[in-house]
């Protein structure tokens, strides 16, 4: 067949298509059945040697009908829930080696420099500078319009600053966990001895210990889950360059993305939950210490029964293939 | 192949090419975004400046969103491209040809931390190097790729001529290089249209002008 006759008995194929890709037609369902005739037409004219611009303006056109088919994600209702029931927390728990090391690296780290500060109070000035110490002081003196904060700023005032900072704090350590681990290792460690140290010079003076740590108790449960979580995600993905198991090391470095994605959003949701705690609840000075140290209980309690009991023998979770998948990568 | 495009072959048994994008492409669409990022912050500064304290906070939370959420929103929503990609003429795909999810530009995008360091995209100018796609450490973790937006080809009319009969058959490759060139005549100058056709004496029997108009009429004769 001559390619203008191919061209002429095809035209209205193509254009019903080229309708259907633009947008102007709404003969959708139709779309399979014109893109099996496309194909077939695409490979007559490239086995018959038609025109180069026919044959790449079909296979253009090829490529549309594949992303709008292939790529048509599937309604998959209640999505987010599945993840925060089921995938999030059984994730964590499968990386409960991880998390140990984790937990070790942060709580281990704080309680020795909050010991070594409160034994030798002079031991501070070796981890922080006397300007940074004493801004910290009077930060949480009594006295202070608004603990924890410069001045008399406003709640919202110092939100912004809790998102843009933790945040990307969480995304760092797990970005910066792909170079074999250690740099995720190193900053959830950092956070620690910061922590660690801030604590153990505020407890020194009965006057901050008492605002202190009514103001971290609680949003300290979110932000220190979050940046644990993303301690583990960053590390799993170093952990993997360095022991891709049976796959290679891109399959591996992909499977373990794929697997701490889940993971990684979590932490970010729950270092945003702590920046809303930090910024409305902490410092507000209205609130009883009692209310705050129960409402931290609860949040503390709270947080780790979730990673310990949620979606547990709730079959499958929403993708349940990958978690196999992922089991077989680790 | 030779060309260094992607070839995907669907379900259908139909072959896609793609073409991955350099660190050059690549690089343009970086500044423009980041020209833009620059220039949207002073605007804020400038109204958020009136605002005081909480205008400090919302810019704040802008910068966040302009960091960590504007390249994902893109690429999941405009068809895997950010402005500075569309000035550029590139887009992310997932590495079997399919629009990128919240998944893989999520995780991407957080990993452009590593290949931003130690400056300026080191890192990923080296794994870009390296990789035989082009895809630096994000692409590779989260298995997407970047390639040229192909425009739509123009389909061009082959002018008229008297269709003649091939003296002896061509193969369907040789058919369509025969067609080929008469779809580009306009962008090739006369005398190296000439020059093409004493090199084709042994189809037409002729020599420059005369043997490229016989060649029209074989063509002719192939497509009408």
């Amino acid at each position: 067949m001559k390619q203008s006759q191919f061209e002429a008995e095809h035209a209205e194929l193509w254009r019903e298509i080229d309708a259907i890709i633009a947008g102007a037609s709404l003969q959708t369902e139709e779309l399979p059945a014109y893109y099996r005739r496309l194909c077939q037409c695409l490979a007559l004219a490239l086995q018959r040697g038609y025109s180069p611009t026919l044959t790449d303006y079909l296979q253009r056109m090829a490529f549309d009908c594949h992303s709008r088919i292939y790529g048509a994600v599937v309604e998959r209702p209640m999505r987010l829930r599945a993840w925060l029931n089921v995938e999030l927390p059984r994730r964590v728990r499968q990386e409960w080696r991880l998390l140990l090391v984790i937990t070790l690296a942060f709580w281990g780290v704080a309680l020795l420099c909050g010991l070594l500060v409160w034994w030798k109070p002079y031991l501070a000035y070796s981890f922080m500078s006397a300007g940074e110490l004493s801004t910290m002081h009077q930060m949480y003196q009594p006295g202070a319009v608004n603990i924890g904060r410069g001045g008399a700023d406003g709640d919202f005032a110092m939100f912004g600053f809790y998102i843009w900072n933790n945040v990307s704090i969480d995304f760092r350590t797990f970005a910066s966990g792909l170079l074999a681990g250690i740099p995720a290792l190193l900053s959830v460690m950092f956070n620690g001895v910061n922590g660690g140290v801030v604590a153990g010079w505020l407890s020194l003076d009965p006057a901050t210990r008492g605002t202190f740590w009514p103001f971290v108790v609680t949003h300290s449960s979110f932000e220190i889950y979050g940046l644990m979580l993303s301690g583990v995600a960053g590390m799993r993905l170093g952990l993997v360059l360095i022991k891709p198991g049976r796959l290679s090391r891109r399959h591996a470095l992909f499977a373990a993305g794929r697997r701490m994605f889940p993971v990684i959003v979590g932490a970010a949701l729950l270092t945003f939950i702590a920046a809303f705690f930090e910024a409305f609840w902490s410092a507000n000075t209205a609130v009883p210490e009692v209310v705050k140290y129960s409402v931290a209980a609860c949040c503390w309690t709270g947080l780790t029964a979730y990673f310990i009991f949620a979606g547990r023998g709730a079959g499958p979770g929403a993708d349940g293939a990958n978690d196999a998948e992922g089991r077989d990568a680790a | 192949m030779l060309d260094g495009r992607l070839s995907l072959t669907t379900p259908e048994g139909v072959r896609l090419s793609l073409t991955p994008a350099g660190p050059g492409a690549r690089a343009l669409a970086w500044l423009v975004d980041g020209v833009i990022w620059v220039v949207c912050l002073w605007i804020m500064l400038v109204i958020m400046g009136m605002l005081g304290k909480v205008g400090q906070s919302l810019i704040l939370i802008w910068v966040f969103l302009a960091n960590w959420g504007y390249p994902v929103i893109c690429e999941v929503y405009f068809g895997g491209r950010t402005i500075g990609k569309r000035v550029a003429g590139i887009r992310v795909l997932r590495s079997d040809g399919l629009p990128v999810g919240w998944r893989e530009s999520g995780i991407r995008n957080l990993l452009m931390v590593v290949d931003f360091m130690p400056v300026v995209y080191l890192t990923g100018l080296i794994s870009m190097i390296y990789d035989d796609q082009f895809r630096r450490l994000g692409d590779i973790v989260a298995r997407t790729q970047v390639v040229y937006v192909e425009k739509p080809p123009a389909r061009t009319v082959l002018p008229k001529a008297a269709p003649l009969p091939l003296p002896f058959p061509l193969t369907p490759e040789e058919q369509r290089v025969l067609v080929d060139l008469f779809e580009r005549e306009r962008a090739l100058p006369p005398g190296r249209l000439a020059e093409l056709g004493s090199i084709a004496h042994e189809l037409t029997g002729l020599y420059d002008g005369e043997s490229l108009e016989r060649m029209r009429s074989y063509v002719a004769g192939l497509v009408q």
